[in-house]
């Protein structure tokens, strides 16, 4: 235990081995981010709080010859520990957190421009007994609105040091550091003497009326130390909060802010993930090139480095929201948008701070759970989390437009001659998603997640400059926790499918396998010519050409290599279950192959199909997977098993199916649990079975196939 | 007695007392939704919910549902 609270002046004992420990509290929105970047830099330590999704970060700087720890308590407007946030930062000054240092000063900040409001934190800490500085912030926009308060009277009324701090102009940083080495060899302020109300009528709890009787305090407190003069000039800040309040122009500006959120990581991660891609591509060409063919060149190749490249690929699209985030919340608009929202999402048991991280999960639903972190309320944000894998993701988009492309066919709808088939089918995928969110958010909110009301209380700060330093250190955050907590599961996972899809391998089996193929298509062709039919006799004959070619073989023993593989089998084993849905063996064993995203579905199915390694942004590759897809039979007979029904139904399973192991992972990780992905993961497949059965059922009976 | 969800944007009045005793009450009370307090309404937003409301120099968004448990004085020129 430090020797925090002794009052012999122990801490003027404390050397670089035994820092000061300082604790960093405040409301939200109070420029606490802003503070610690410019008082501590970069941070030393990021993670979660022993045993709690609540984030701790910690840095270190030296002041005066000594080592002071900053310890970043979560945004908070009360100790009365109701939220996980509340709790820990109650726990951390109490001495009880595990894993924490007990506090030796706690700084807490105050909004010069609420200053009312932040008083209550402020009474709140001093009940503590331990060394306390009041930072006030954003004195800067406070003076802009004509605020002045007298800061040394504040501090002789409180009996604490209050220091004025400007933190993105560096204004009143020495000053802070200076009082905090003070207060730690000062004996702590006295608490608030609260004063004793009469509460006529009205809620009478204990808690209730300590936060009345706070109010009283503070009221008292700051009797003639506050001073407001009438500002003549609206400032910048006050006409565009005109804007943003008003019903009209303030929803234009959300969509159109919107707008630029979404399609920034929609298109503008586009080329940097395809780099990303290349650049994974080239490494592994080169690792190729310089090792020999084997089990260990296809580990490092197929499994590790196809592996690290499925997780780097999601770099760009979590750093340009997190941009987009960190610049909406640092200039205050956030909340705003939650508070634009609410209403909409309210109905289905969300809220309004649910909107962000939906939208960007239908570019991708790993950088939406992670914007999840802006929502301060736990079950919101667990249930943002478990809905927003069934956003319709653009790695969705091309099992879509293969599927539509190739069995939907091109007919007007409903007499109306632009309004086409594929389309119309295309966006029923995405609306698919968004009902079957909807639907699951009300039923998870009635059900596992019930409670008690929720509270959407929520502070709209007013508009401010977005700090550089701290929208970087967002950004270096999510990557960095995205990386090192996701990126090495992501990167195993992927190593145990290699193994799966590569294992076993008996070449004899495969050759045997292709061997058979080759003797039934001429036994075919010998038949049709026999029965001197020419239909199909071309595509046969065309087969058999192809397997007789190096290319065409090579395609081939691939097929029969993953036919015969753990997955291979396990679509097989599945056959049953599938049969259901309309599905051959086949899609079986590529619906389980592609468990690691989405659209390897694609590269499965050509793989299976003997197509080798098709590129399906290649019109040709894509084409021709099509057609092989189109002439695909039954085992043993001639019926097709890629018919219109079948078609819809493997889109609706992959629109709703939690075929993306890292999703899975990254839910793990931000939930603090394994319960929450395995749950994500049965209820998703479960509905996407249903809704795939039910469709192809449907689709039977009215195109009579 | 009206409530701060009765109010219209614009309107200005002074806190009376609130309704109910459970955590949401904790937090309206803890945000400085005090007896006594001086509210305007802000706006609403386009979908009608919820309200924006402006009390000791900061600006604080509820659901009606919530405003509903805030019975208020109608008091035109009450700004703080």
């Amino acid at each position: 235990m430090p020797d925090s609270h002794d009052p012999a002046g122990q801490h003027g004992a404390a050397t670089a081995e035994t820092p000061l420990v300082v604790a960093l509290l405040g409301n939200p929105n109070t420029g606490k981010s802003t503070l610690f970047t410019a008082v501590a830099g970069i941070p030393t330590r990021i993670g979660n709080f022993p045993g709690v999704t609540v984030e701790e970060k910690r840095g270190r700087f030296e002041a005066a010859g000594r080592t002071i720890e900053l310890i970043d308590l979560p945004g908070i407007y009360s100790l009365t520990p109701r939220s996980p946030d509340e709790q820990v930062a109650t726990d951390v000054l109490a001495g009880r957190q595990a894993g924490v240092p007990e506090a030796d000063v706690v700084v807490v900040l105050a909004d010069a421009t609420a200053i009312e409001r932040s008083c209550y934190l402020v009474s709140q800490v001093l009940d503590r007994g331990l060394p306390v500085v009041v930072a006030v912030t954003l004195g800067d926009i406070a003076r802009e609105r004509g605020i002045e308060i007298d800061l040394d009277r504040l501090a002789s009324r409180l009996g604490c040091f209050v220091v004025g701090v400007v933190a993105p102009r560096g204004e009143g940083l020495d000053r802070l550091t200076e009082a905090i080495l003070l207060a730690a060899d000062a004996p702590p302020p006295p608490a608030p003497q609260l004063p004793s109300i009469q509460i006529p009528a009205g809620p009478r709890s204990p808690a209730a009326r300590e936060a009345i009787a706070r109010y009283a305090w503070i009221e008292a407190t700051l009797e003639g130390l506050v001073s407001h003069r009438a500002v003549t000039r609206r400032s910048l800040a006050e006409q565009i909060d005109a804007v943003l309040t008003h019903r009209l122009a303030g929803l234009l500006f959300f969509v159109a802010v919107m707008l630029v959120v979404f399609s920034s990581i929609f298109w503008l991660a586009t080329p940097l993930m395809d780099r990303c891609v290349a650049a994974v591509d080239w490494l592994g060409g080169a690792v190729e090139a310089s090792l020999p063919a084997g089990a260990i060149r296809s580990l490092i190749v197929d499994g590790l480095i196809a592996g690290v490249g499925g997780v780097v690929v999601f770099l760009p699209q979590i750093a340009i929201l997190f941009v987009c985030v960190a610049l909406l919340e640092g200039c205050g608009y956030l909340a705003r948008a939650a508070y634009l929202m609410d209403r909409l999402l309210a109905g289905v048991g969300l809220s309004g701070r649910s909107f962000i991280p939906l939208l960007s999960s239908f570019a991708c639903a790993i950088p939406g759970i992670m914007a999840t972190r802006t929502i301060e309320n736990r079950r919101d944000r667990l249930l943002t989390i478990l809905v927003a894998p069934l956003m319709s993701c653009s790695a969705r988009l091309p099992v879509y437009l293969l599927f539509t492309a190739a069995f939907v066919p091109n007919t007007a709808v409903a007499g109306l001659s632009w309004l086409r088939l594929p389309a119309v089918v295309l966006v029923a995928m995405y609306a698919v998603g968004v009902v079957t969110a909807a639907v699951v958010a009300l039923l998870l909110s009635r059900t596992i997640l019930r409670g008690p009301p929720q509270p959407f209380v929520m502070e709209l700060p007013g508009w401010r400059w977005p700090q550089p330093a701290v929208v970087l250190e967002r950004v270096r955050e999510a990557c960095w926790s995205f990386l090192h907590n996701a990126g090495t599961l992501i990167v195993a996972v992927s190593v145990v499918i290699w193994a799966l899809a590569s294992y076993p391998h008996d070449e004899s089996a495969i050759l045997a396998e292709i061997e058979g193929e080759r003797a039934s298509l001429e036994a075919r062709l010998a038949a049709i010519d026999a029965d001197g039919e020419a239909a199909g006799r071309e595509e046969i004959a065309a087969e058999l050409e192809r397997l007789a070619t190096p290319a065409g073989l090579e395609a081939a023993r691939r097929g029969a290599a993953s036919r015969q593989s753990f997955l291979g089998r396990a679509g097989r084993l599945v056959e049953p279950l599938v049969r259901p849905l309309g599905w051959d063996w086949r899609i079986g064993c590529a619906a389980i192959a592609s468990f690691p995203a989405r659209e390897v579905v694609i590269g499965a199915l050509s793989v299976i199909y003997n197509l080798g390694e098709v590129d399906p942004d290649q019109s040709e590759g894509s084409s021709m997977l099509s057609r092989r897809l189109r002439a695909a039979t039954w085992d043993g007979s001639d019926r097709p098993v890629f018919t219109l029904p079948v078609a819809l139904s493997i889109m609706v399973f992959f629109a709703l199916c939690a075929q993306c192991a890292s999703t899975l992972v990254v839910i793990g990780r931000e939930t603090g649990s394994w319960v929450w992905p395995v749950f994500t993961f049965s209820y998703m497949t479960l509905l996407a079975w249903l809704a795939a059965f039910a469709t192809y059922q449907l689709g039977s009976l009215f195109t009579g196939t | 007695m009206p409530s701060l969800a009765t109010l219209a944007p614009g309107g200005s009045a002074r806190v009376e007392r609130l309704g109910g005793d459970d955590a949401i009450t904790l937090r309206l009370l803890e945000m400085g939704l005090t007896p006594g307090v001086a509210v305007r309404v802000v706006g609403r937003a386009p979908l009608g919910d919820p309200i924006e409301v402006e009390l000791r120099g900061y600006r604080l968004s509820l659901r009606r549902s919530e405003a509903s448990r805030v019975e208020v004085t109608v008091a035109p020129a009450a700004v703080a």
